[in-house]
């Protein structure tokens, strides 16, 4: 962690690193608002509660709540955060403002492309639709603008981990020796990652579906372009989580009062992510035909690996939090508890988002479950689920720790710390009736996606209470919701409009309990890492994708037959590593 | 220790998943607690808060 910011806040110290911040935050809070006022349509309208939009439209709102939440909303944000943390635990300005602009306003462009075509759904004589939910399978097709939208937006996250790394690389050369300060060494190890698995989704949004959606070709290969998704969809998973371990390890102990137990232990917890993120991405894909069921047994088994890091994270953020309470006068087994300072909206955000976020790893556990999955499949309890982890873990850590940022890059107080209190407890009472019910539904087999979960001469049957209790829950927890994003906007609004101030929040950040000094110098080898994760890759995914373009019809469907070099040359792959694992596993067994 | 009010908004918030699961606790026990019981037992535990922050709470003289 780099050395205290010495007096100086940090919008004085770099005013051009602070607008990109506040750039990256203000369309991060835009799509926050857009996005929770159609998920408060869609709570309200599939419970029955009250109807303003057309059933037939539901996946128009339902596609503009998964993509600008998911994607826009927590990828400005992070970006934000990103940007942040560089420049101040390097203490140095980025290389050029004029590059860190320039992914701004390509990621900028690509998302007013991707929701325009979005919400150009709701004309249907405009003839432009992307009714295709933040997944984009095929053979849903959305309007060009859609996927090229997308890709804009992916580049541009692209140029903003190259403008970390250039930053990095200008530090590296008058800093020879040290340690990389920890906070750049949880961004570059989360880019990394990401570089690794956006490819798939670049592939196959470049390759496959604009060429299909501008007809240059007539079919795609589905089961190809929903592989190639997941091998990104569960990674963006952690860029999504990244940046709020990189709050709760490096701001939470802080706010609590004390420090981060051990620096070493963290760098150990991003680069377990880095090598096991990738390789997972099947567990998706437990009910999809046309992979083998051991490939699917791999991916099982690489998820139950990423506990280690979850459960290393929850230990030592828990550990930091408690040694800030007893710094406080904090006592006893439990009575520690109360001594946190809750009347800090950025902590009790926090520890509230840590505290849901452990519900989330249980439910995330069935899901992850090959067999048990088959019984949450594709139900309500889906979104239950990860409303408790993005929704939740990520979503209220990041406008908890707005309440401590914003502050930095405005210059200005915070308007008021009882609104963001009674903020942060409305998400956290609102999520715990939402995704509650939605679990609940879920086991009764009530389906995820539909505006009109009722079939006739079928009744939905609870083994506790009625499906009308579980309405009633998931109406009054997205209301709840949709209230709290309104106080935390107004909340943020009225903080960038107030006066400058001279101090505006204590952002001072103090050193780990156990630094990085003893540890290995290995952890820092990133390109080592790197090449660890690229092989785990390759031994997750040659054969599941081979397997899928020859049986699946070939690389564009359709039982269009692949090209007879390409398709040797995967043979000659899928018989290389055949025989591999083949010799290894009699070596192994 | 006082009873302010951040730590009584905690205290709810905390009752509220407490609340929703209890009949499923109950369950294990195979006592069917009805959705009135549950409501009684929420209203009792936020008057029993109220009254707590009325003697302890942050504008009352005598501190815990
Ligand atoms: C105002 C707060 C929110 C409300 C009321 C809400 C409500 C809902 C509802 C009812 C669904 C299920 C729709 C269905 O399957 O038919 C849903 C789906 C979803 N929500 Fe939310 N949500 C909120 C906040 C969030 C946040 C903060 C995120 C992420 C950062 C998020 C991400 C998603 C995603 C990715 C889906 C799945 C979309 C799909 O199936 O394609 N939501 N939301
Ligand atoms: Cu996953």
């Amino acid at each position: 962690m780099a050395t205290a910011s010495g007096g100086s806040e940090f919008v004085d110290k770099f005013p051009d690193e602070a607008a990109i911040v506040k750039a990256s935050f203000l369309i991060a809070f835009v799509s926050l608002g857009i996005g929770a006022f159609f998920g408060l349509i869609q709570a309200l309208h599939r419970t029955n509660v009250l109807r303003v939009i057309d059933s037939a439209d539901y996946y128009t709102v339902l596609t503009g709540h998964g993509v600008l939440l998911a994607i826009v909303f927590t990828i400005f944000f992070l970006c934000g955060v990103f940007h942040w943390a560089v420049a101040r635990s390097l203490d140095r300005p980025a290389e050029s403002a004029l590059f860190s602009w320039a992914w701004v306003g390509l990621m900028t462009t690509g998302t007013v492309l991707a929701t325009v075509a979005i919400l150009g759904g709701f004309v249907p004589n405009l003839g432009m639709s992307a009714d295709v939910l933040f997944t984009f399978y095929a053979p849903l097709q959305a309007h060009p603008i859609f996927y090229i939208g997308l890709a804009m937006f992916i580049v541009g996250t692209w140029l903003a981990g190259a403008d970390w790394f250039l930053s990095y690389r200008a530090w590296r050369k008058n800093h020879e020796d040290e340690r990389i300060p920890l906070q750049t060494f949880m961004v570059l190890t989360t880019m990394i990652m990401w570089y690794v698995s956006t490819l798939g989704v670049a592939v196959s949004v470049v390759f496959f579906l604009i060429p299909w959606s501008l007809g240059l070709i007539e079919s795609v290969n589905p089961l190809l372009t929903r592989t190639l998704f997941w091998y990104f969809g569960h990674p963006i998973v952690y860029f999504w989580l990244m940046p709020a371990y990189l709050l709760w390890y490096t701001v939470l102990p802080k706010l609590a009062g004390g420090r981060l137990f051990s620096d070493p232990l963290a760098r150990v917890v991003f680069l377990l992510f880095l090598l096991l993120s990738t390789p997972v991405g099947i567990h998706h894909q437990y009910l999809d035909p046309g992979i083998a069921e051991g490939f699917k047994f791999i991916a099982m088994t690489n998820t139950m690996f990423l506990l280690l890091p979850s459960l290393l994270t929850a230990f030592t953020v828990v550990a930091s939090v408690e040694h800030g309470a007893r710094q406080r006068g904090g006592e006893g087994y439990l009575r520690w508890l109360g001594a946190l300072p809750w009347r800090d909206p950025a902590f009790t955000g926090m520890a509230l988002a840590g505290a849901m976020f452990a519900a989330g790893g249980f439910s995330g556990m069935i899901n992850a479950g090959m067999n048990i999955n088959y019984l949450i499949h594709n139900t309500l309890w889906v979104p239950g689920h990860f409303h408790l982890t993005v929704g939740t873990a990520v979503a209220l850590t990041m406008m908890a720790g707005s309440y401590w940022l914003v502050p930095q890059v405005t210059g200005t107080k915070l308007y008021s710390r009882p609104i963001g209190l009674l903020q942060v407890i409305m998400w956290f009472v609102g999520m715990v009736f939402m995704s509650n019910a939605m679990h609940r539904a879920g086991l009764a087999g009530i389906p995820r996606r539909t505006a009109e979960p009722q079939y006739q001469n079928f009744e939905f049957l609870t083994p506790i209470g009625s499906i009308f209790e579980l309405r009633v829950q998931i109406a009054l927890g997205g209301t709840l919701l949709f209230l709290s994003v309104v106080l935390f906007l107004f909340n943020i609004l009225l903080t960038s409009l107030g006066e400058e101030s001279d101090r505006p929040v204590d952002s001072y950040l103090p050193e780990p309990l156990s630094g990085p000094e003893g540890s290995p110098r290995v952890l820092d080898n990133l390109a080592m890492w790197t090449g660890i994760a690229a092989v785990l890759v390759v031994l997750a995914y040659t054969l599941p994708l081979a397997g899928i373009i020859q049986n699946g019809g070939g690389l564009f469907g359709g039982g269009l037959p692949v090209p007879a070099t390409v398709s040797a040359g995967f043979d000659l792959v899928a018989t290389t590593v055949t025989s591999a694992f083949n010799t290894l596993w009699g070596v192994v067994a | 220790m006082k009873l302010t009010k951040a730590r009584a908004l905690i205290l709810i918030a905390f009752s509220v998943p407490v609340a929703i699961e209890l009949r499923t606790v109950a369950g294990f026990f195979n006592v069917e607690l009805p959705l009135i019981a549950v409501a009684v037992i929420e209203f009792l535990f936020l008057a029993l808060l109220f009254v707590l922050y009325g003697l302890y709470g942050e504008g009352s003289e005598s501190a815990a």
